[in-house]
């Protein structure tokens, strides 16, 4: 299994790809946060000033948006495979497939616990200064920022992992991404405004997600962030155990 | 190795009741047109692809069976596996992890396959000769005692194709390793192989020795005015006849002195009889033609 592991690491190193992306997540993350403290105060924009607890949380919490990222990041590292066809050796080298994807689930675990890092760090290097400069004072733990931060890092942590069981799934890249990115851009929102199955939307990746960083709209019902975080692991394993069951009985291309 | 393969593409029998076994200490060649079912048998014996029916096994087991795949059998399926924006001395890396090997294996393959000038550059920028070394580089990492090439020699240069010809008979002859080679034209693996597999359609045609191949190729070349009453004279020889290019007949599956005799007894006019010399390509080809397939363009 370490063998594995090394090897998986390695094809994350060594390709332009992982390193573009960790920028692109970061970029989204201070966009979010930027446009946040900017906006505030600002007539029409109906958020709480910036002392406000809730809107210290809620400025914590918009990093997460760069699980965007780290979704797309995690459908790569498995299709990219299958795609230039270094399934081949892969799978020659370790004929039980079921080790390769755990390898691969662990190492997109890691690779999302990395980006969050960095977004999460990003973000707060953005919010003291911008906050002390306006003569704010950041409450790091009685406002919850800390806790929205360490949820940041756990959203785009389980996201990539998410990425894996849909890469495992759906083996063609560009499909998986786009089935992946429409998801969570059109379909989610939608039943998030159904009426009948609003209450199944707490359930859901995104809304998952949002519980977890706490983002969550206060109007519609939504879990605490500790079941926000299992659901959204069991979203995760859920892909990978019917993209796993589906890779030892599919022929690799 | 192969016992009954077969395969199923839907409808389609890719491979059918495929039987055969390659020998240690020798070079195999499997050969056969393009979509006989080369390439699917060979990722049948390799684990990529599960056989409908049939198994595949390497030293007795199956390839998920094997201890130490990664050092036990070496296989290049076309020269396509890499990322290519990774380096080739970080694509052997990365399964020089997998396998459990110590990095420095992978400048050795690449010195072995002559790319050490090339370690550094992202494989996007390889040529198809560049991928085949870089494939056998991978294949050859666990210093398997098997060795399973698709099509090696595709986008050699002929330098590069006698490179690879004296690499493959060292591993038979001095090390005494297994090595099979898949190939659709006879005549690029003729002057490497011991041994010969020859399917067709998914079906075994010949399997054994490349001399005695050479021997059941010899037939009957004979010159007439009269080729359509030839053809009914050697009837009952139950032999194979086809009109050459240059006006004669050849006739495989009977003697000069079968034909003469059947030529004589009929009266028909003979201008040329002789023992056919006919190339073991034309061999090859006449053993995986279509049947019923007739010469000239396809409608």
């Amino acid at each position: 299994m370490i063998h594995l592991l090394r090897a998986e690491w390695r094809k994350v190193i060594t390709v332009k790809l992982g390193w573009g992306m960790l920028l692109g997540a970061m970029a989204l993350a201070a966009l979010g946060v930027v446009a946040q403290i900017a906006s505030n105060g600002v007539r029409g924009n109906i958020a709480l000033p910036l002392s406000a607890a809730a809107t210290q949380r809620s400025i914590a919490a918009s990093a997460g948006s760069a699980y965007l990222f780290s979704v797309v990041v995690g459908i790569i590292l498995v299709t990219t495979e299958f795609r230039h066809f270094t399934s081949r050796p892969t799978f020659l080298i370790e004929p039980r497939r079921g080790l390769v994807i755990v390898a691969k689930l662990i190492v997109a675990a890691l690779v999302g616990v990395i980006y969050g890092v960095a977004c999460a760090a990003l973000t707060a290097a953005i919010m003291a200064p911008w906050f002390a400069a306006m003569g704010v004072t950041i409450g790091w733990v009685e406002n919850g920022v800390l806790l929205s931060m360490l949820g940041d890092i756990v959203v785009i942590a389980i996201f990539a992992v998410v990425g894996i069981g849909v890469g495992v799934l759906v083996r063609n890249q560009i499909a998986a991404v786009i089935a992946a990115l429409v998801y969570l851009f059109v379909l989610e929102p939608l039943i998030d405004i159904i009426p009948v199955i609003q209450n199944v939307y707490q359930y859901l990746p995104g809304a998952a997600a949002a519980a977890i960083t706490g983002a969550s709209r206060g109007d519609l019902a939504h879990l605490d962030p500790v079941q926000g975080g299992l659901v959204l692991l069991g979203w995760g394993l859920l892909f990978a155990v019917c993209g796993w069951v589906l890779t030892i009985r599919r022929d690799v291309p | 190795m192969a016992t009954r393969l077969t395969k199923m593409f839907g409808e389609v029998k890719a491979v059918d009741g495929l039987s055969f076994s390659v020998e240690p200490g020798s070079v195999t060649g499997f050969l056969g047109p393009n979509g006989a079912g080369k390439t699917t048998t060979l990722r049948m014996i390799l684990g990529l692809a599960t056989p409908t029916s049939g198994t595949g096994t390497i030293s007795g087991v199956t390839y998920a069976h094997l201890p130490a795949p990664g050092r036990t059998v070496g296989a290049v399926l076309e020269a396509t596996s890499f990322h290519p924006g990774r380096s080739a001395r970080n694509h052997l890396r990365v399964f020089c992890a997998a396998a459990g090997l110590p990095d420095k294996r992978a400048d050795e393959v690449l010195e072995w396959v002559g790319l050490t000038q090339a370690a550094r550059y992202a494989v996007r920028g390889f040529s198809l000769g560049m991928r085949q070394r870089l494939g056998l580089a991978t294949a050859l990492l666990g210093n398997p005692r098997v060795l399973l090439l698709d099509e090696p020699a595709n986008g050699l240069d002929p330098e590069g194709i006698a490179w690879l010809r004296g690499l493959l008979r060292h591993f038979a002859e001095v090390d005494g390793r297994t090595v099979l080679i898949s190939s659709h034209v006879l005549s690029e693996v003729e002057q490497t192989v011991d041994r010969v597999v020859i399917i067709a359609r998914g079906r075994l045609i010949y399997e054994g020795g490349l001399s005695d191949l050479e021997g059941a190729s010899a037939g009957v070349v004979v010159r007439t005015p009269t080729p359509d009453a030839l053809i009914t004279a050697v009837g009952p020889l139950n032999a194979h006849v086809t009109p050459r290019p240059d006006g004669t007949l050849a006739i495989v599956g009977a003697t000069p002195s079968d034909v003469g005799r059947a030529a004589w007894q009929a009266h028909v006019e003979l201008h040329e009889l002789r023992a056919g010399s006919s190339s073991l390509e034309e061999t090859f080809l006449r053993l995986t033609a279509e049947p019923n397939a007739q010469p000239g363009p396809s409608p």
